[in-house]
């Protein structure tokens, strides 16, 4: 075993080190950073300070309230179309449901920027964009067919009997799927919905496409407009990172099994 | 079977079906309907039918083939890179010892963080003046280098494995799961050493699903964006310039919509085209598993 640990320490260091670099510079001070002597643990005692620092610095807060109405408004959506569509699959044989399972599968490996082109001109004629609901509507394209492929997976599983017995007791097909199928799901449900959210946090480039006024930017963007700039001190340009950063680590580290499941079980079926 | 049950499965699926049809269906098509066309983007109503021209344009204008030239390489470079860490960290994970839980959440990080974060943190770290790698390179005797501009190829394609590989490693960490352990055991009460193990039980255990990612990260290294384009912008000189690049590049600083698209389409096709070649890998290996 000890030799095993051994092998995963550089493992470890590679795959946590930039991580750690972002926390340990936003803890210092701007003149800590340039010239000279590398300070390679953080100054923990700053955290508040450099926290405090990003928000003031920058429209972060509103950034980041940007990116939560854009993945909250992804997620509901995302979820209510997949619930319905994944339930079709997983029950009913119908014409177009190999059509629907290919396209859903389809748009895994579709460039996004093929369709952002197109996307923009649509939006363009709509209305939508510089608007944060033409933001969900574009993540939703993305964000619908893998939910609808953990949730179809999680139905799977669920044996048919549960359901006839339901039906012999009166129920119709949308009562048994509220009252039956769906409690059983939860915890897909869930995944799905952190993997939605996940997905249209950290989304960047239609955010960057679409959004023109520096008030509708997400945290993305806003973050990105940041890239090889050096007028905003870089600790605060880390905190702010980190402070995007942390919401989704936490997310992604509540459902990670359930998306590698999710994403193979879509992959091997599609 | 009543009316209403015959029509349950469409009603169910419609709402999803609609939705794929005006927001990914009808962009794409219209993606490659620009791309027969002299659309520029301040007039995406008034595009000219030109007919294969942009693609006419494309082959004969050796930056295209310098562009998928980078595209093959840092795919392949990414996907073998991503498929070799992630295997070899999913096997010194599999067994069970303290902090295993821990050390399987540190190496899931890179996939965890945001990409944007990513790319600000190792613009920062890769530094040419400031950076802390040439803060260790230059200590270590070793110089300075200009990580982002003299290697850029190289240093995207690391910076993409590292985000990448923590992927592979959970889904094989997953399917190693699948190994019967008395199949393990009674190899080893065989007198198998380890390497044997791994190579007559593991392994062909590990194939389908190796196959599976192999897959999948081909065609996400096919698009990717973000990583490259908030590291390089695609520079210096085309250098990290893949399809994907190139087409958001003459889009939207060109303003050449037809040529953007006619590039879009044909990563597409490259995408298709590896789905379609393990389509029929996997039938042929199922074909050979039955006989």
């Amino acid at each position: 075993m000890r030799v095993r640990f051994i092998a995963l320490v550089p493992f470890v260091v590679v795959a946590g080190f930039p991580l750690y670099w972002m926390v340990v510079t936003a803890t210092r001070r701007q003149d800590e950073l340039f010239g000279g002597d590398v300070h390679w643990l953080p100054d923990v005692t700053r955290l508040g300070t450099a926290f405090t620092a990003a928000v003031d610095g920058a429209p972060m807060l509103r950034w980041l309230t940007n990116s939560a109405f854009v993945a909250a408004g992804t997620t509901v959506l995302s979820l209510a179309l997949a619930v319905l569509a994944a339930y079709a699959l997983s029950r009913f044989s119908f014409r177009g449901r190999g059509v629907l399972g290919f396209a859903l599968f389809a748009t895994q490996m579709l460039p996004e920027a093929l369709i952002v082109v197109p996307l923009y001109a649509l939006f363009l004629t709509l209305g939508l964009l510089n608007n944060l609901w033409g933001l969900v509507l574009g993540n939703t394209a993305f964000a619908m067919p893998v939910a609808v492929w953990i949730i179809k997976t999680a139905m799977d599983a669920i044996p048919r009997e549960i359901e006839e017995a339901a039906a012999l007791d009166g129920c119709s097909r949308y009562a048994m799927l509220r009252r039956v199928v769906l409690p059983l799901t939860a915890p897909s449900l869930a995944a799905a919905a952190v993997l939605a959210f996940f997905d249209s946090w950290n989304e960047f480039l239609l955010a960057n496409t679409f959004m023109v006024d520096e008030e509708k930017w997400p945290a993305s963007k806003g973050l990105a407009s940041f890239v090889g700039e050096f007028v905003t001190p870089m600790p605060t340009v880390m905190s702010a990172a980190l402070l995007f950063t942390l919401p989704a680590v936490v997310f992604f580290l509540l459902v990670q099994r359930h998306i590698v499941a999710g994403l193979t079980a879509g992959a091997v079926k599609g | 079977m009543t009316r209403a049950d015959r029509l349950a499965p469409y009603i169910f699926a419609s709402a999803a079906a609609l939705y794929l049809l005006v927001f990914t269906a009808w962009p794409l098509l219209d993606g490659v309907w620009l791309s027969f066309t002299d659309t520029g983007l301040l007039n995406p109503a008034a595009g000219e039918w030109v007919g294969t021209d942009n693609y006419a344009a494309l082959f004969a204008d050796p930056r295209f083939a310098g562009t998928l030239g980078v595209t093959l390489l840092y795919s392949a470079a990414t996907v073998a890179g991503a498929l070799l860490l992630g295997t070899a960290g999913a096997v010194l994970l599999d067994r069970s010892f303290r902090g295993r839980t821990t050390l399987r959440a540190l190496l899931t990080l890179p996939w965890a963080a945001p990409t944007v974060a990513v790319a600000l943190i190792f613009v920062w770290i890769l530094n040419h003046d400031d950076g802390v790698l040439n803060g260790v390179t230059e200590a270590a005797g070793l110089g300075r280098h200009g990580w982002l501009t003299a290697y850029a190829l190289a240093t995207v394609t690391a910076v993409s494995v590292w985000k990448v590989f923590p992927f592979v490693l959970l889904v094989v960490l997953a399917a190693l799961q699948t190994v019967p352990r008395e199949l393990v055991e009674s190899a080893v009460v065989d007198g198998a050493g380890p390497a044997t193990v791994f190579r007559r039980v593991t392994w062909p255990f590990l194939v389908p699903t190796l196959r599976v990612i192999a897959l999948l990260m081909t065609i996400w290294s096919f698009r990717r964006f973000e990583i490259i384009w908030l590291l390089t912008q695609g520079g210096p000189v085309d250098r990290t310039t893949t399809l994907v690049i190139d087409v958001y590049r003459t889009a939207f600083l060109e303003s050449d919509l037809g040529r953007s698209a006619a590039t879009g389409t044909i990563g597409l096709l490259l995408s298709a085209a590896a789905t379609v070649a393990y389509a029929l890998a996997e039938r042929r290996s199922t074909a050979k598993d039955l006989t």
